[in-house]
């Protein structure tokens, strides 16, 4: 058995074991695991609670460290994610270092896991108490890594979530880098017309954020930005960035955009203009400076003036150190598979993104035209790329279904319903739905409206799609959509239209570099993830890095605000103090091990400058020894592992309490019993 | 008349309230919460599980309340009402009245001998009235403050408390008292009310007993609740049979109420599946026009409720009577399937919609838009912000959310509220630097 290292303080552990409302002790027998363990040596209490984590239930246990001197504490309860903290909370109010506390879960690891085998779980949960007893055992108390940290914030994408992260972070006293990928500011929300619910027009409501950024002193905007790198950790993130050059100065800019003869398909109209390779991406753009589309331009030098002019892009490259990072790299929307409700195959089928832009384009016109053509009759098809089934919709590239609502298309289409019937009241509006979730505030009516103004609403069940195809020639309309209409009893009905809308969802962007470098996860919709959805709803797993807007999921504007601000109040609540704190399960070389020949402990290392070998004099004499820099070791413990004199430990989590641990689970129920008395 | 002054009033200690109240904390300003209840927590924490991890309620809402009660730089102030709000140059002055628990909240150490010893039983409001407690009690067994408070209207004064009080801490001639706080920003979380569940009459509800609200089921599925099990309130029987009438109290004209409530799609089904567990052999009905599970992993959700083997029928339920054995019979057109139907069920949840709370107005010449809920001038742009400056609001108090989206615009809330004071009041990092001393000399 390993040595108890703090025998000359006598051992007094309370254990808790809680019923997490119902959750654990509906499948585990508490109170007979709470009885197990207060016959185990050193306890001095075992008590169970309904609720430990309430201020009841923490008020427990600091009641047991003072009145009774407990001075280690275990808690079997929920994961450790989610209230260790608040239990190390507890111990540390009541007068004990907080990793004098030890977290068991008892009801991912056990209940939830075992929820048909009452007996077994409770079985489990006594070794893992036992487990976990044995580690409190030998529990040191510890001091967490204090680092300073800089009070500057990168916020990545700048649309409408980057912005106004930006923005709040700047009022609340950091300094701001925001990259945008583009050349230019306002993400997706710049391809909008009029917003739902206030009808604001979406350019307004950006130019308005984008001005109030620019004039905060503190916040530094950097354009057609990437990040190529990351180290480092919270507090102090070291970013690689690589800048592509604007090309051009602002006095040469209208005569090279004249001169300028190559076109590009404009992704900002989603294909449907095209516009040259220098360019603004739409008036009033921030900034306002045209810009080359490096990733097309054919290098041909262009005619100003009689000169010949070759337009370079000077990429530079620079790093930066920032104490959190907000991401903010947004959504794209689904692009249907070419057959796909007839997208990619018959000109008559667009996206509602497409629709927008067109409204957007054609501001003139007393009918609505397509290709040219006057459009009569025009059908929506909701949740295109949405709420899919799996065995049921084709998947994806990556093998998966789109099983997620995207949220705002419902508002979206009806949005543009009616901004169709205001400009074409002679207009038809079929809209094919499954269930139309006009949610937000304000939206609702929408739909009245819609009602109102004479769209005709048809329902599809999300196991039968409704098709798209072309008409019979000399048929009256262009397009056949065909519906089984549950609104009137599962009746096929053919609809003859002159244009088809696909109302698309949200998609998770190409980021999968970023997710890399920046070491964040994806949930299962491919989103990026959050902690816990109530608890830390906008931080990721990852200590600095935060989430705001749709780059963790479906949102509408004002969702991604609130986002977004929520992001900066984290960050500033993290950075404000000017420095944080780092838990402290990081290695520790024990210097009478080490013996400084062959470093496999470096060469195992997978963090960049977490451990080195270092030479210097010690009591006269020159000795050379692995070093670790805790603020780069994540305590992953490759070197422990690799360390052919065991030299090395992680803090919080030794060799010696492991081996504990795996003698308490190894033992057998009545010899655990055995073993109390 | 007692004056205080904080960086930031926050007006509710529910979800929304106590979010705003920690990330304004944590930024070194000095908050003070006021909640009209005995104990912080609100709505959250009489559920019994959320959606849609099905995490229980009070595993997310106590260390919340906690953490609030804890933190160095905020002040609770329950069983407090306010009764005005005035602003005053960029700031605002709120004043506000202590309710009288008739218990001195410094002595009471919250050892419930006074409960025990009360003779008078009166419904307990913390079960929807389902079961019962004290006229002397602690609110319910995880209430922050654990202090006990004395219901006037239902004690007769026997004294039986005040003599099993182990520290004397019953005061039987406490009464209201009037202090005042002034705050440089004021953020409104004073959330909302359900919809009484009469408000539509063919519907029937306070008058058949088989037929309850959804915080009612709240409590009959919470592990704390009255009775243990699933039993309906008309006789005691385990119900077979439930249905879920939804928008009993949104999307209906005729209440007056045209917004869609958001949470009662994802409750019913949550609820659903909860009911799945408890009563495997029970059948579990939702009628409903549209299926509104948009958040984040809410569909998935409803696809897994489906499988689980919960019914979802497609029609607005138009009426419903009682049967001679109590059983609530609900006439619903199918629209799916074009007949109108009676069926009969043990028990019948009406899935009521979410009303504006208080009147917010308070002296502010807060404008409420046609909801009712506070009016957002700018939803788009600053979407926390009210019509005043220096005034924010958060949570459902801006109209109906579920709590991810409430505790989302609460730290949207904190950041609003923390940009303002930093620019019309004080700057933070003197409070920062005393409360990180203060924690240096926490580690014994």
């Amino acid at each position: 058995m390993p040595e108890n290292k703090v025998a000359d303080k006598e051992l007094r552990i309370g254990v808790y074991t809680c019923y997490c409302g119902g959750n654990i002790s509906g499948v585990v027998n508490c109170d007979q695991v709470a009885e197990a363990m207060g016959k185990q040596a050193n306890v001095i209490c075992s008590r169970t609670d309904i609720s430990m984590c309430s201020s009841v239930g923490q008020a427990l246990i600091e009641k047991d460290i003072k009145e009774l001197g407990v001075n280690r504490v275990i808690v079997g309860a929920c994961a450790p994610a989610l209230h260790e903290q608040t239990f190390r909370g507890a111990v540390t109010r009541a007068g004990l270092n907080p990793f004098l506390y030890n977290h068991v879960g008892l009801r991912e690891q056990v209940s939830w896991a075992h929820p048909h085998d009452p007996v077994g779980a409770t079985d489990k949960a006594m070794h893992l108490m036992s487990a976990g007893l044995a580690k409190a055992r030998l529990l040191d108390p510890l001091e967490p890594i204090r680092l300073d940290a800089k009070k500057h914030a990168l916020v990545i994408g700048g649309g409408v979530a980057g912005l106004r992260a930006a923005l709040d972070l700047a009022r609340q006293d950091l300094a701001v880098t925001l990259l945008e990928k583009s050349p230019f500011l306002g993400g997706r929300a710049a391809q909008l017309g009029r917003t739902f619910p206030n009808q604001d027009e979406a350019t307004k409501l950006l130019s308005e954020l984008t001005q109030a950024v620019v004039a905060q002193p503190s916040v530094t905007i950097y354009t057609q930005a990437e990040i190529i790198g990351v180290t480092g950790y919270v507090g102090n993130y070291v970013v690689q960035i690589r800048q592509h050059g604007r090309g051009l100065s602002d006095h040469q800019a209208e005569k090279l955009m004249a001169a300028c003869k190559q076109e590009v398909s404009d992704p900002f109209d989603y294909g449907l203009t095209k516009r040259k390779v220098i360019y603004r991406q739409y008036e009033g753009c921030s900034p306002a400076s045209a810009a080359v589309d490096w990733e097309h331009y054919d290098g041909a030098p262009l005619q100003v003036d009689g000169y010949s002019v070759q337009l370079n892009d000077e990429v530079r490259e620079f790093e930066l150190t920032v104490g959190a990072v907000v991401v903010a790299t947004g959504f794209d929307p689904y692009t249907p598979r070419t057959g796909e409700y007839g997208y990619g195959e018959l000109a008559e089928v667009a996206t509602l993104p497409q629709l927008i832009r067109h409204l957007a384009i054609h501001k003139d016109g007393d009918g609505l035209e397509w290709n040219g053509n006057a459009v009569r009759s025009l059908a929506l098809i909701h949740c295109v790329g949405s709420r899919e089934i799996e065995g049921i919709d084709q998947p994806h590239a990556d093998g998966q279904v789109n099983n997620y609502c995207s949220r705002v298309c419902c508002s979206a289409s009806l949005q543009a319903c009616g901004e169709l019937h205001e400009r074409f009241p002679k207009l038809n509006i079929y809209d094919l739905h499954q269930d139309i979730r006009t949610y937000g505030r304000g939206h609702e009516k929408l739909y009245y409206n819609a009602l109102e103004n004479g769209v005709r609403f048809l329902r599809f069940n999300g196991e039968e799609r409704p098709t798209v195809q072309a008409a019979s020639e000399g048929d009256p309309y262009p397009v056949l959509v065909r519906i089984n209409d549950r609104l009137t009893y599962g009746e096929e009905i053919e609809i003859g239209v002159d244009l088809v809308i696909l109302a698309v969802g949200m998609m998770p962007r190409d980021i999968d570099d970023l997710v890399k470098m920046l070491k964040v996860s994806r949930g299962s919709d491919r989103f990026l993830l959050e902690v816990h959805p109530k608890l830390r709803p906008v931080e990721t797993a990852v200590n600095g890095i935060v989430l705001a807007g749709t780059v963790q999921g479906p949102m509408n504007i004002q969702e991604s605000l609130l986002a977004a601000s929520a992001a900066a109040a984290k960050v500033s609540s993290l950075l404000g103090k000017g420095r944080v704190e780092l838990p402290p399960f990081v290695a520790r070389v024990n210097a009478e091990l080490c013996q400084g020949g062959k470093p496999a402990c470096v060469e195992s290392c997978i963090y960049e400058g977490a451990i080195a070998q270092r030479t210097f004099i010690e009591n006269g004499k020159e000795v050379t020894r692995a070093v670790v820099t805790a603020a780069n070791c994540t305590g992953c413990g490759a070197c422990v592992a690799a360390c052919p004199h065991g030299a090395i430990d992680i803090q919080g989590w030794t060799l010696g309490q492991y081996e504990a641990m795996v003698d308490a689970i190894a033992l057998e129920l009545p010899e655990l019993q055995e073993a109390a008395k | 008349m007692t004056s205080i002054h904080v960086d930031a009033l926050v007006v509710g200690g529910g979800i929304a309230g106590l979010q705003t109240a920690v990330d304004l904390a944590d930024q070194g300003f000095q908050v003070a919460v006021v909640e009209r209840e005995p104990s912080v927590g609100g709505k959250m924490i009489t559920l019994s599980k959320v959606f849609p991890t099905l995490d229980c309620a009070s595993c997310i809402t106590t260390p919340k309340m906690a953490a609030t009660a804890h933190h160095p730089n905020i002040q609770l102030f329950t069983y407090c009402e306010v009764q005005s709000i005035r602003k005053q140059g960029a700031g605002s002055v709120a004043t506000v009245s202590q309710k009288p628990r008739f218990v001195d909240t410094a002595k009471c150490t919250g050892c419930r001998l006074c409960e025990y010893a009360c003779p008078i039983t009166v419904p307990n409001t913390f079960d929807s009235n389902l079961g019962t407690y004290r006229a002397i009690r602690v609110p319910f067994p995880t209430a922050v403050p654990q202090t006990a408070v004395l219901d006037p209207a239902n004690c007769l004064f026997c004294g039986k408390c005040e003599k099993a009080c182990p520290v004397d801490a019953i005061d039987f001639g406490q009464k209201a008292e009037t202090f005042s706080i002034s705050a440089t920003a004021v953020i409104l979380a004073t959330g909302f009310k359900l919809t009484p569940i009469g408000a539509k009459k063919e519907y029937q509800g306070g008058k058949l007993q088989n037929v309850i609200d959804p915080m009612m089921m709240e409590r009959l599925l919470a592990p704390t609740g009255p009775y243990g099990r699933i039993l309906r309130p008309g006789d005691g029987k385990e119900p077979m049979s439930i249905a879920y009438v939804q928008c009993a109290g949104s999307r209906d004209v005729t209440l007056g109420v045209e917004y869609c409530s958001r949470v009662c799609c994802m409750y019913a089904i949550k609820q659903a599946m909860l009911l799945n567990g408890a009563l495997p052999l029970a059948d579990v009905t939702i009628y409903y026009m549209d299926i509104r599970t948009f958040g984040k992993g809410y569909e998935q959700f409803y696809q897994n409720a489906k499988a689980m083997g919960v019914t979802f029928l497609r029609g607005k339920v138009a009426a419903i009577r009682e049967d001679e054995h109590q059983n609530p019979v609900v006439k619903v057109e199918l629209t799916e399937e074009g007949r109108v139907e009676e069926r009969t069920h043990d028990l019948v949840v009406l899935s009521l919609g979410m009303l504006p709370g208080e009147d917010l107005s308070l002296d502010l010449g807060l404008k409420r838009s046609s909801d009712g809920f506070v009016n957002s001038p700018a939803p788009n742009a600053r979407p926390n912000e009210t019509d005043q400056p220096g005034i924010f609001v958060t949570g459902t108090a801006m109209g109906p959310m579920d709590i991810v989206d409430s505790i989302v615009t609460a730290s949207g809330a904190a950041a609003a509220a923390s940009a303002y004071i930093r620019e019309f009041g004080k700057s933070p990092a003197a409070v920062a630097e005393e409360s990180e001393a203060q924690k240096e000399s926490v580690y014994a």
